[in-house]
């Protein structure tokens, strides 16, 4: 699963950066062309979708998701930007299965590091979040671990329902973002995620948490995604 | 341009190195420790000759072993394990009976049962003279739960 998912990470990056590689060849040559620039820079809020979740759902049933973002540009290089998402999985371990459903909600901001040429609004952006998640857990079947096999093994079916549940976990963001057409954004990028505070359930814990993916035993998870956004110009002002 | 690349790449290979914490190193279900004891004598331990044992319509664990003490596993599925202790051709019976409580210990072990209000009933005593329940929890598998003298 994991591993399906640093690929499509790769496949994603690889496509925007050749895109990016494209887009500045683009600009260059149009630059030589056309003496009169339009020196304008956007403003405005601009709203995706993460490409990635329905993908994975098509391709894996056990993995249901959607993930909305937003960010807004309030200074300079400084963007204000959020997540929000909804997660319906189910995790297969060797002793145990369980579904996790819930949603997800982050906030923070990105700076961007790109020095673009004038006219172009591209980025590779670092950034921090802070990210809140509720959810529930069921724990759908589960064989007791015991070493050999004398007596006969049996799953046990409890169909467990542990609700109400809450994370809250600080993410280090890395991406970029590429302007394909006039104000339409595809992008990538990976979270480093770790747990500040999760509400455990009795005799189970949160192994995987909506919107922080699998929690590894020291409480880092990793979630990327792979977005395609459009802005919504409502300020566009004179440099 | 490239450096960031070069920071993103970094990035994806942290990520790839600390994948799997899969092993599963805790402790998991225990099984029930016995001792044997010499009756006359109940603080000496004494090895019980040409020991063979098996759950009842199971395959032996032990067989034709002089032994002081053994571990066997409790039957997960029923609340009661009965087992058969042999020794030099006789054959003593002793069911087991007890409370099964399944705790979480981590992803990669899952769950591990405990066996709470150990009991014993249903004794014949051929070779076996008597019994004593030392740990009434089996939540480890270290020290003895169950004394047997003989």
């Amino acid at each position: 699963m994991i591993q399906r998912h640093i690929l499509v990470f790769f496949i994603s990056l690889l496509v925007s950066s050749f895109s990016f590689a494209q887009l500045a060849q683009d600009s260059i040559t149009q630059k030589a062309t056309d003496s009169i620039q339009p020196k304008t820079e956007k403003h405005g809020l601009r709203i995706g979708v993460d490409l990635s979740k329905p993908i994975i759902s098509f391709i894996d049933e056990d993995s249901k998701g959607l993930e909305i973002l937003a960010d807004y540009r309030i200074y300079k290089n400084y963007y204000v930007a959020a997540e929000f998402g909804t997660v319906d999985k189910t995790t297969d371990e060797d002793y145990m299965n369980f579904t996790t459903k819930g949603s997800f909600f982050k906030i923070g901001a990105n700076i961007n590091l790109y020095k673009n040429w004038k006219g172009m609004s591209n980025e590779i952006f670092l950034g921090v979040r802070y990210g809140f998640s509720f959810f529930d857990q069921t724990i759908n079947s589960y064989t007791p671990n015991i070493e050999g096999t004398y007596f006969e093994e049996l799953e046990k079916t409890p169909d467990t329902k542990l609700n109400d549940l809450t994370s809250s976990w600080f993410e280090f963001v890395v991406g970029l973002k590429v302007e394909t057409y006039n104000n339409l954004y595809l992008g990538a990028s990976l979270s480093i995620n770790k747990m500040i505070n999760t509400k455990e359930p009795d005799n189970f814990q949160n192994l995987f948490v909506p919107g922080f993916n699998n929690v590894s035993l020291n409480n880092i998870g990793v979630s990327f995604n792979y977005s395609i956004s459009y802005l919504i110009p409502n300020v566009k002002k004179s440099k | 341009m490239k450096k960031y690349i070069y920071y993103i790449l970094t990035l994806c290979f942290i990520v790839i190195s600390c994948e799997k914490d899969d092993f599963c190193v805790e402790d998991t279900t225990p099984k029930m420790v016995i001792r044997f004891y010499e009756d006359a004598n109940p603080t000496t331990i004494k090895a019980v000759s040409k020991l063979t044992v098996w759950a009842d319509g199971l395959d032996s664990i032990y067989t034709n072993q002089s032994l002081d003490s053994i571990a066997i596993p409790l039957n997960l599925y029923e609340d009661f394990t009965k087992y058969l202790f042999a020794s030099e051709e006789q054959i003593d019976t002793i069911n087991f009976t007890y409370e099964l409580n399944d705790i979480f210990v981590s992803r990669s072990c899952g769950y591990k049962t405990n066996f709470e209000n150990v009991d014993t009933t249903a004794i014949t005593k051929n070779w076996i003279k008597n019994i004593s329940i030392k740990q009434s929890i089996i939540n480890h598998d270290t020290t003895a739960h169950i004394s047997i003298f003989h």
